[in-house]
């Protein structure tokens, strides 16, 4: 069996981002959705870790840490509420089999407000 | 003479143990709502009791029909890794203020009654399980239908979650995400044991109790993956094999899944 180790979370971040622009584009928008809050939660992981906001690995947490990120000048938006949005959606598709349609979110936008803050993490690597 | 009075206490995790609770009789449902504020009171620290307290006023607020404290709160087995969960019945009121965590579920009235009679398992568990503290009739009404129809959550809605979350949770292993792997993982050995202990009339209680209640039942290697998968971070491979698990016993039925062991790799 091939031994597996976790990857940095930045470069997880931009891996994640990258399926869910994929599944975007096939309008596959139930793993968008799950691809986008997986990557936005690398995201902030990577960058709370560089700024010493403990996140440990709680939902909640994350969600809080999105916007002090902001509050300092890390992320140019608050995505706190982006966090909550999508958490919702993905615990939708998880445990109630939700098959959201574009009417119902705004995939575009959402892949471009988790990219702001997967560009922020790489830069912050950097 | 006059008898003595009734009290509510909680139903045995088993099918049909609500029929027995006297919940024909009102004293005993508000005897219920005394005693549940009562525990929740003493399972809450201080900053959870004051989170409570809010939830509480601002749903009342709203003039929501019930309020419930569910989950491993209400079963005071709470893990590193829990949440205060409530169940509103009515208008959610806005918690976004409160300290975050908090996972605030509402239904309607029209919505409960029908989940309860479509046998969604969270509804079940807020009428058999949760805190109520308080509620207008509606989670009382509920609890009497349950009661005399035998109501049962629906074991083959688990089984179709189970089956449904396992393609992400493997693509999240394969992406070497292990904190996002380990929560999906987890998920679905949850949803696993949910299925195969509603399958076999157990009721399943708190996430941390489920690897207890599966481990009774007989399944020894989805009792070991479930009790690590809440209380260590198993490393990517194990969570693999834990999915492993999953897909086999999810492709037999209940009866076989029970016993089944996680087959060799191919």
């Amino acid at each position: 069996m091939t031994r597996m180790s976790p990857k940095a979370k930045v470069d997880i971040a931009r891996g994640h981002l990258t399926k869910a622009q994929a599944d975007a584009a096939e309008g596959d928008l139930r793993d968008a959705l799950q691809w986008s809050f997986a990557s936005l939660e690398a995201a902030i992981d990577a960058l709370a870790s560089a700024h010493g906001i403990a996140t440990d690995q709680q939902h909640w947490k994350r969600r809080d840490a999105a916007k002090m990120l902001h509050e300092q000048g890390v992320l140019p938006k608050d995505l706190s509420g982006l966090h909550g949005q999508l958490n919702e959606e993905r615990q939708a598709v998880f445990y109630d089999g939700a098959e959201p349609t574009p009417e119902d979110v705004d995939i575009d936008s959402i892949l471009a407000d988790v990219e702001e803050a997967v560009v922020a993490a790489e830069e912050e690597a950097r | 003479m006059k008898g003595a009075a009734r009290r509510w206490s909680q139903p045995e995790p088993v099918r049909g143990a609500l029929a027995d609770r006297f919940l024909d009789d009102a004293d005993v449902w508000s005897d219920r709502v005394r005693s549940d504020r009562l525990i929740v009171a003493g399972n809450e620290t201080r900053r959870m009791a004051s989170i409570t307290s809010a939830v509480e006023e601002r749903s009342r607020e709203l003039e929501a029909r019930a309020l419930i404290l569910t989950g491993s709160t209400a079963r005071n087995r709470r893990t590193a890794i829990s949440d205060l969960d409530y169940h509103v019945i009515g208008r959610p009121p806005l918690v976004e203020d409160l300290p975050g965590e908090i996972d605030l579920y509402s239904d309607s009235p029209e919505q409960f009654d029908a989940k309860l009679r479509a046998g969604d398992d969270f509804v079940h568990w807020s009428v058999w399980y949760g805190r109520v503290l308080f509620d207008d009739g509606t989670v009382h009404d509920a609890a009497q239908h349950l009661a005399t129809h035998d109501g049962w959550p629906d074991p083959a809605r688990k089984l179709a979650q189970a089956q449904r979350a396992l393609p992400f949770a493997e693509q999240l292993v394969e992406s070497q995400d292990h904190d996002a792997a380990l929560e999906q993982v987890r998920g679905v050995l949850s949803l696993t044991a949910r299925w195969v202990l509603l399958a076999h009339d157990v009721f399943p209680l708190s996430r941390d109790e489920l690897s207890e209640q599966v481990l009774h039942l007989g399944c020894f290697d989805l009792a070991a993956a479930l009790d690590r998968s809440i209380h260590v971070a198993p490393p990517l491979d194990e969570l693999g094999t834990g999915l492993r698990l999953c897909d086999h016993l999810t492709s037999l039925s209940a009866t076989k899944a029970r016993r089944a062991r996680l087959p060799a790799p191919v």
